[in-house]
């Protein structure tokens, strides 16, 4: 994947040439601020939120207008890529049936392939967990693979951290190793562009621009660095897997149990968060009497494993505790993943404290279990 | 390899009531070609698809040899019942086969012994089949052993027990009863099955044991054989949980860090030990 390149200079006022190159081709998804967040959407220029900054905490998110001079003044909303690489609800096909046939059609695929621009660090490794998860098996998932296989990676360094990231802890970010084909850094007064696949590289030499110096990458690495000394949040990474592992009856778990409302928002926020479940839908007008038969689609949609339903098998629930099904949460994300799939499924986004309605901190909740109990 | 999210077509062959809360259903996939590159091992489970209500995980309780896929299921839930409701002709979508099965190649010289409690013994019907045809000499030999425990709630809760006989002529079998029905002539034990280990003298160097049932049952047993000096290596369990997707996708399998659907749902007890036991895993 990666591809050695020089680093190139892109003026501010033209980022604009990289959305002239992509939005032919691509939908291009990036920032824009809708009901006073920052989500993401299909954008163009004009919707990047230059000017605002948010300011985060547990379970509260303000944004505010700044005079801060950069373009990406702003740090990671409550979506990410999961919502247009893992749709929230995804049509897997439809069927017809009759007493003695059944027909299943997949379903047509969106055309235009995805370009994301302004992805973090953060991201991009939970977006690398996701290719472990749905495309390397042990069978590839179709509708991850047909959205993900074209997809144009636009990273960007962040140069100052959000209120309640911890990534620099979970060795994540912030600055952008792999997985994307350029990569923007903020610097003072351009871009530094940096390409990581031969795609990057063509579109770089679309652009015509001109080669960093040494000064610019300097620059780079002290801005990256600075963020990373920035955070205020961390978790000591190097005791996972296995303090959860040797935790699973501390009294810390019942006393979060108190706190959790199990509204499931940090699993819809969470870019890691992968479960899901699926179901037919049937319209009444879709069954008929005579020939017997009736047709629908069987559509996949996120599931949360703060549901009750999520452990239910007929006769029993694996985890009918509110204690058992925060601690399977946070023991996937800070300890299963890393079996499963040899990668954190904590990327240090913060997404699930912020958007916690009880302000339930992981950091803190991580380092309540280190005591004795 | 077929494309594992779509389901394909197969024909129910015939069904047959097994208990009062259980039957055996037999498909057919109806494409030649499917059909040809369709290969499971004893233990693993299909997903058993009825458009309109959804999806069920059921293992496959016939022999890889057999020529139709059967699947004995208890009536539980919405698609379990629809399921109930087909007739022969009818037919429903399956994906599969899913999951780790039994190591039957490494029981192959070992003796053999296979524990089954209630519906537990579906994939283990699936190994004493294939057992029963593949496997010489056919009949009870010194070594290696062949033993079956089954234990049920009460008589009438014994599946295939027309087919017990049929065991018998490769098994050493011994069945158990939670309670006795006083109306009907029982000659078999009452208790937990894990009592039945009394009466076989087993071997620990070259036993192998295949478990599956409640998890309570599970427990216990494992419990047993290790105090029998049965090493944990050489102790299978068949893991429940609530396979949704079948390709360790969906998340709702776990078991701890495990994905039941394609991690087991046949674990080597030495893999899970640290996590039996752990409440509401």
């Amino acid at each position: 994947m990666s591809v050695t390149a020089t680093a190139r200079k892109l003026k501010k006022e033209d980022l604009s040439f990289v959305f002239d190159q992509l939005s032919a081709s691509h939908r291009v998804i990036g920032p824009k601020i809708e009901g006073g967040v920052i989500v993401l959407a299909e954008i163009d220029i004009h919707d990047i939120p230059t000017g605002f900054e948010d300011h985060q905490a547990a379970g509260s998110y303000s944004l505010i207008r700044s005079d801060r001079p950069e373009i990406f003044s702003f740090s990671v909303g409550p979506d990410s890529f999961k919502r247009f690489l893992h749709p929230p609800v995804s049509e897997m096909f439809t069927f017809r049936r009759s007493r003695t046939s059944i027909t299943i059609t997949p379903p047509g695929r969106e055309e235009k392939p995805l370009a994301f621009i302004g992805i973090r660090a953060c991201d991009l490794s939970a977006m690398k967990l996701y290719d472990r998860i749905f495309l390397e098996g042990p069978v590839k998932d179709n509708t991850y693979a047909s959205l993900r296989s074209n997809a144009f990676i636009i990273a960007l360094n962040c140069s100052r951290p959000g209120d309640n990231c911890f990534c620099s802890s979970m060795g994540t970010g912030p600055e952008v190793k792999d997985g994307y084909d350029i990569v923007l850094t903020e610097l003072r007064d351009s871009f530094l562009v940096e390409s990581g696949t031969v795609r990057g590289q063509d579109l770089l030499a679309r652009l015509a621009l001109e080669e960093a110096t040494g000064i610019d990458v300097d620059e780079k690495q002290e801005r990256t660095a600075a963020c990373g000394r920035a955070m205020k949040k961390s978790i000591r990474a190097k005791e996972l897997p296995g303090l959860i592992y040797r935790n699973p009856d501390h009294p810390h778990w019942a006393d979060i149990a108190e706190r959790d409302l199990e509204c499931g928002n940090c699993t819809q926020v969470c870019p890691t968060c992968f479960c899901n479940a699926t179901y037919d839908l049937v319209r009444l007008s879709q069954v008929s009497f005579k020939p017997p038969g009736l047709s629908g689609v069987r559509v996949r949609k996120w599931d949360s494993c703060f549901s009750r339903n999520f452990g239910r098998v007929h006769g029993g629930n694996f985890r009918p505790s509110r204690r058992a099904r925060y601690r399977q949460w946070m023991s996937h994300k800070l300890a299963y993943t890393i079996e499963q799939f040899g990668l954190p499924g904590c990327v240090g986004c913060g997404r699930c404290i912020t958007w916690c309605p009880a302000g339930i901190d992981i950091t803190m909740e991580l380092e309540a279990l280190r005591d004795a109990r | 390899m077929h494309d594992r999210s779509t389901p394909f077509e197969a024909t129910i062959k015939w069904t047959r009531k097994e208990t009062r809360d259980t039957f055996t259903c037999a498909v057919r996939i109806s494409n030649r070609e499917i059909q040809k590159g369709y290969r499971f091992v004893p233990g693993q489970f299909n997903m058993l698809y009825v458009p309109g209500i959804g999806e069920a995980p059921i293992s496959m309780s016939s022999s890889p040899l057999d020529r139709d896929i059967m699947h004995t299921v208890r009536i539980a839930g919405d698609v379990t019942t629809a399921l109930s409701l087909l007739r022969a002709g009818e037919v429903i979508g399956i994906r599969g086969p899913f999951g780790r099965g039994w190591p039957i190649e490494e029981a192959k010289d070992l003796d053999l012994l296979i524990v089954a409690g209630g519906l537990g013994i579906a994939p283990l019907r699936s190994v004493a089949r294939h057992i029963m045809k593949t496997h010489s000499p056919k009949k009870k030999t010194a070594h290696p052993r062949r033993m079956l425990l089954y234990g049920a709630k009460t008589p009438k809760d014994i599946v295939f027990r027309d087919e017990f006989p049929r065991f018998r002529d490769t098994f050493d079998v011994s069945l158990s009863v939670d309670r006795a029905d006083p109306e009907e002539y029982w000659r078999g034990e009452t208790g937990l099955v894990t009592q039945l280990f009394d009466r076989l003298s087993l071997d620990p160097v070259r036993t192998i044991v295949f478990v599956c049932g409640p998890e309570i049952m599970m427990q216990t047993s494992v419990r047993e054989l290790i105090l029998r000096e049965v090493p944990e290596e050489k102790i299978f369990v068949s893991m429940e949980r609530n396979m949704n997707c079948g390709m360790g996708i969906c998340g709702h399998c776990f078991f701890g860090p495990k994905f039941v659907c394609k991690d087991g749902p046949v674990f080597r007890f030495s893999e899970i030990s640290g996590l039996m036991g752990t409440k509401e895993l």
